[in-house]
């Protein structure tokens, strides 16, 4: 128990796709605990995923000597096809602009929607203090999602009642 | 044969009708909580698969303690199966997205997430008929008036509670889809206490992929990740029971499961009435001092109280009485 596995019960590991809507929580709870184990191949792709979303959101550490594997491993990339041309360096640098200038776009995307407005915190700050009646705890909020895992009236009305776990919730309050 | 004796005959039939349709009546009054408890089956199951197999998108209005919270919700199925957001439009932001049985709550201000895998709702439409007795024997339904909500044609039905250990519930099902629209929970005297409302809803239509999908995403390294794992909820027997269990609820689920902050694991044991749910959570008392006694949400009512070593803390959607009465007979065998 607890410690890392292969994929369990002979189940493939998880293909780059699968890996991709793990990290979006997209991926069926069985399906990731099965697939993923302690393959190592499965690891090292999400650490590559998680690692490209750091660095391009800026947060990640240099990545010390990537501009050298990157050659490396662009130097052992076999040629595909004799007849057809190696591209000109012109080329590949447009390529590469070409992927830059797209992973900016992205990387610009997600800092948009990513980033907490300074004015939701104000407002949260605000609502701390015209709220000295909630004297919910934390631990109440934790019990509260998960017991309305289990309730009714999330079967017929979806993810609605979860509203009571999170609408008046203060997860960062200290225990 | 003679026009006469078809005559006859025809009396002879609409007689045996007539009398067969006394003799159902007669049925239908002496099986009359079975009868109501498969339309209010129906209703139920109608809703809860409404909710899970329709598209839709809207506005939502959750009313409880004399305020108001606005939300917009989402939900959509595809190949891939259910995909459902909601996030506040007012207030600290928050953001509920479930893909199939994996819910994820977001605290942007915070910078937390919360994972929680579900794997009980599901089986709820399957649940309903061996509760069905119960759930006549506890409440009483009826159809109450058709209603137009967020423009909407709907139906009324109300469950009305034969005891005050649960709450009154009203609920408005859309006449075409059965989806419901709007959900109340009323207190013993008929005061709605906790609301869900749709202001504006699109039923049926296409929506895209990317609607229902996290802002954060993937969320920022500096979030923290709070996780219950799959399958967290082992079935099995912790030795904890309720002594006096109110009328109607059963046990659904026990077992252990680990929550943040928690140096052991909780115990979680669920009951249920076949509307709504106690969850009985029992684990070592904290070295911090932790608040005892009773609190309220709208329609949630919370209790907790130290047994020995242990930390009890009782939640659910029915009135203080039955939580504090669950938590009180919170006993090991």
């Amino acid at each position: 128990m607890g410690k890392f596995q292969g994929p369990l019960d002979g189940a493939p590991p998880l293909t780059a796709e699968e890996i991709s809507l793990w990290i979006d929580g997209e991926l069926d709870a069985e399906r990731s605990a099965r697939g993923c184990g302690g393959d190592t191949t499965t690891m090292a792709t999400w650490a590559c995923y998680h690692e490209i979303g750091d660095q391009l959101r800026g947060c990640g550490g240099s990545i010390r000597g990537f501009g050298a594997r990157f050659s490396a491993r662009l130097d052992a990339e076999p040629t595909v096809l004799a007849p057809r041309a190696r591209p000109t360096p012109v080329a590949v640098a447009w390529a590469l602009a070409a992927s830059v200038a797209a992973v900016g776009v992205v990387g610009w995307v997600a800092l948009t929607t990513m980033s907490v407005p300074p004015a939701a915190v104000t407002t949260a700050q605000q609502a701390a203090v015209v709220r000295p009646a909630d004297v919910r705890r934390p631990v109440v909020n934790e019990y509260l999602l998960a017991h309305q895992e289990y309730s009714p009236t999330t079967a017929i009305q979806g993810v609605r009642p979860y509203l009571r776990a999170v609408a008046t919730d203060t997860p960062d309050a200290p225990e | 044969m003679h026009r006469s004796n078809r005559v006859a005959a025809a009396g002879a039939g609409r007689l045996a009708q007539r009398s067969a349709c006394v003799a159902l009546g007669i049925a239908a009054l002496a099986w009359l909580p079975t009868a109501l408890a498969d339309d209010a089956a129906e209703w139920l199951q109608h809703a809860a698969v409404a909710a899970r197999q329709l598209n839709y998108v809207g506005t939502l209005l959750y009313q409880h303690d004399g305020r108001v919270e606005t939300s917009r919700v989402m939900h959509m199925v595809d190949a891939r199966g259910e995909h459902e957001k909601l996030f506040n439009l007012d207030g600290p932001a928050r953001e509920v997205i479930r893909n199939n049985d994996e819910v994820r709550c977001y605290y942007p201000d915070a910078k937390i997430i919360r994972i929680e895998p579900r794997t009980y709702r599901n089986a709820f439409p399957s649940l309903l008929p061996q509760q069905l007795d119960t759930l006549a024997e506890y409440y009483v339904f009826r159809k109450a008036e058709t209603a137009r909500i967020a423009g909407i044609e709907t139906q009324a039905f109300v469950f009305e509670p034969r005891d005050g250990m649960r709450y009154g519930h009203k609920l408005w099902a859309d006449l075409s889809s059965g989806l419901l629209l709007k959900a109340q929970l009323l207190n013993e005297h008929n005061v709605p206490i906790e609301q869900f409302v749709f202001t504006d809803i699109e039923i049926g239509g296409k929506i895209d992929r990317d609607s229902v999908r996290p802002t954060y995403r993937p969320p920022p390294p500096d979030w923290e990740t709070r996780m219950s794992l799959p399958g967290d909820v082992v079935q099995q027997d912790t030795g904890w029971q309720v002594k006096e269990l109110p009328p109607g609820f059963s046990k659904i689920v026990e077992g252990y499961r680990t929550l943040r902050g928690k140096v052991g694991p909780v115990a979680h044991l669920v009951f249920s009435d076949g509307l709504v749910a106690v969850s009985v959570f029992v684990e070592q008392m904290p070295q911090a001092p932790q608040p005892i006694g009773s609190s309220q949400q709208g329609g949630i009512n919370v209790y907790s109280r130290q047994l020995d070593e242990h930390l009890v803390t009782v939640l659910g959607e029915t009135p203080g009485a039955t939580v504090r009465q669950i938590a009180d007979s919170v006993s090991h065998r």
